[in-house]
């Protein structure tokens, strides 16, 4: 009776052993997360890269067209103009709000005790969704209920329609973009400062350094990878902008706003044509996978560099 | 002597200018905040004077006719709704693979990053337009559990990547020690684990619910009328042909309060959260 026991336990126990190993090793636990982003990534590229080789706008076929949707969209300059707005915009706004959150970081870090709670208030534009910080600067910005043109007017400065005027409407949006954003380079690059070690601006003091040279020499290398990962995440997110494009201009006037995302919107949902939104997104997928890689390599070198 | 005095005056005048500085900036982030507030109370004569009425009467009308008017207090429910089940499921599949991701070796722990960081960084439209077509299909456009499935896109890469940190701050020897009086991985993880990083699990809901609150893109892509979230409902707002000033800034006041007052909470995590997201 008890050797018969024995021998089943010793069966199950080999049998047993490949099955505990699932439930105690690591897959159980990143199965429902490898299924849910499956659904909602993986299957979606498949089918915007699949769809993208086809010709369909909503009716019931669709023909294999090959490569017709991107050479179309290649040799559209229309497609490349919008290319380079999104462009213009992710210099523009990545460089403004670099040097404002580093200045704001770097000035924030100076005041010492009050710094938590100026922390907190700063942080507030970043909790706003985009399309209220779109009304927001549309109220602002309003040629007649705005107070901006109001103020330039008082002080008897040239004033613009901001988001109506062709020529203005990109640098406004970068402005709506700055103050919507800067609050995050701004906390990252605080924890950065405050993460620097003191013995070298101890040993920079003795030797006479200048605050200019403390931090160009000091400061600046030591912060150099929140920098970086700062940029990264800022110029992925502005190549992406949509919401404070959409709630303030709608790509107008005239293309003039016209980003990626703002295009695909367009393309799929007001031209339903569906298979060609889905070749713009697959082709600027590519483009922000260069962008990231050649940060990535560029970060890389600087960092081998600094050691 | 002089020395010193100097390099106290400098020391001096650069705290001059970082107040100034600081206080610049406290008046750039929170005037158009308040602007908008006041627009939501003024009448449209007070709204439209020149120069603007910084002194006026307040009327607290456009408030409530916002909940009759346009759908706006469906909705704010549905946004609560989507919220609720997008970081409810969010943190369903994020907290055990998270926990595994910091207790298991693993060679699949650098192919999910760079999944993770993908998933994160790619453009909206890029998942939004095949799901929409999926969605029709299967009778999911415009739900509230549809749109909270989309969420996870982003949801899950931001809860891993803030979990994982503050899974890695519990040190080894407390689940070790569990598991040595006899507790499986799944008890550690319950029992030991998840207590211990309760602080670190709310600051990460909140941070979620915070994304999803404000999500516009996907929400517009994928809901219409029944589901609509609140983002939607104020860019609704502007499509009418006489914009209603006053209401559209009541209903960004209404949509803007509950987020603040959130991260107002839970700032210390938040920047935890927002730093070590962006670090890793």
């Amino acid at each position: 009776m008890n050797t018969t026991v024995t021998e089943r336990d010793l069966a199950t126990l080999g049998r047993s052993r490949p099955r505990r190993r699932w439930r105690e090793g690591p897959w159980g636990y990143l199965a429902p997360m490898v299924v849910a982003l499956s659904l909602v990534s993986v299957y979606p590229v498949l089918y915007s890269i699949f769809m993208s080789f086809h010709d369909w706008n909503w009716g019931h076929r669709f023909n294999f067209v090959g490569f017709a949707n991107f050479a179309e969209l290649l040799t559209d300059p229309n497609f490349w103009a919008d290319l380079f707005r999104t462009i213009y915009f992710t210099v523009g706004a990545v460089t403004v709000e670099l040097v404002l959150g580093l200045v704001l970081a770097l000035s924030v870090a100076r005041i010492g005790r009050a710094s938590r709670v100026v922390s907190t208030i700063l942080l507030i534009p970043m909790m706003v969704s985009g399309i209220i910080v779109s009304v927001i600067w549309k109220i602002m910005l309003d040629p007649t209920l705005g107070v901006i043109p109001w103020f330039l007017r008082s002080l008897h400065l040239p004033t613009s329609a901001f988001l109506g005027d062709v020529r203005w409407a990109m640098p406004s949006i970068v402005g709506i973009d700055t103050w919507w954003q800067t609050a995050f380079v701004f906390i990252v690059l605080l924890a950065g400062v405050q993460s620097l070690p003191t013995d070298p601006f101890e040993a920079a003091e003795v030797d006479g350094a200048s605050a200019w040279q403390k931090f160009r020499y000091l400061t600046l290398p030591l912060l150099r990878p929140f920098i970086f990962t700062v940029a990264l995440f800022r110029t992925v997110d502005c190549l992406k902008v949509f919401a404070i494009i959409f709630g303030t201009t709608g790509g107008g006037p005239v293309r003039a706003t016209e980003a990626m995302q703002v295009l695909t919107y367009r393309t799929a949902f007001k031209e339903l044509q569906m298979s060609k939104a889905m070749a713009i997104m697959v082709l600027f997928s590519g483009f922000i996978l260069v962008v990231v890689a050649v940060f990535l390599r560029v970060s890389g070198r600087f960092q081998n560099d600094g050691r | 002597m002089g020395g010193s005095r100097v390099e106290r005056r400098r020391r001096g005048t650069s705290l001059y200018v970082a107040w100034v500085v600081v206080g610049a900036a406290i008046l750039a982030t929170l005037f158009p905040v308040y602007w908008l507030f006041t627009i939501s109370t003024k009448t449209a004569r007070d709204a439209f004077a020149t120069p603007p009425a910084f002194v006026y009467r307040p009327v607290f009308g456009a408030y409530r006719e916002i909940w009759q008017a346009a759908g706006f207090g469906r909705a704010f429910v549905n946004s609560i709704v989507v919220v609720a089940l997008g970081v409810a499921l969010a943190l369903v599949l994020a907290v055990p693979a998270s926990y595994a991701l910091t207790r298991f070796r693993t060679r699949l722990k650098r192919p999910l990053a760079v999944w993770l960081l993908l998933a994160y960084m790619l453009p909206e439209f890029l998942f939004v337009i095949p799901m929409y077509v999926l969605y029709q299909q299967f009778h999911l456009y415009d739900t509230t559990i549809g749109l909270a499935i989309m969420y996870q896109v982003f949801g899950v890469p931001l809860a891993v990547w803030m979990l994982q940190a503050f899974f890695e701050e519990v040190p080894r020897e407390l689940g070790e020690a569990a598991e040595i009086d006899g507790c499986s991985h799944m008890q550690a993880l319950v029992r030991v684990y998840l207590p211990v990083i309760a602080p670190g699990l709310a600051a990460t809901a909140i941070l979620l619910a915070i994304y999803m609150w404000n999500e516009l893109t996907m929400a517009l892509s994928l809901t219409f009328e029944r589901a609509k979230t609140v983002t939607v409902a104020v860019a609704g707002f502007r499509g009418y042909a006489a914009i209603k000033w006053d209401q559209m800034a009541a209903a960004s006041i209404v949509a803007i309060a509950p987020m603040v007052v959130f991260a107002a909470i839970v700032q210390r995590h938040i920047v935890k959260g927002l730093t070590l997201g962006a670090v890793k």
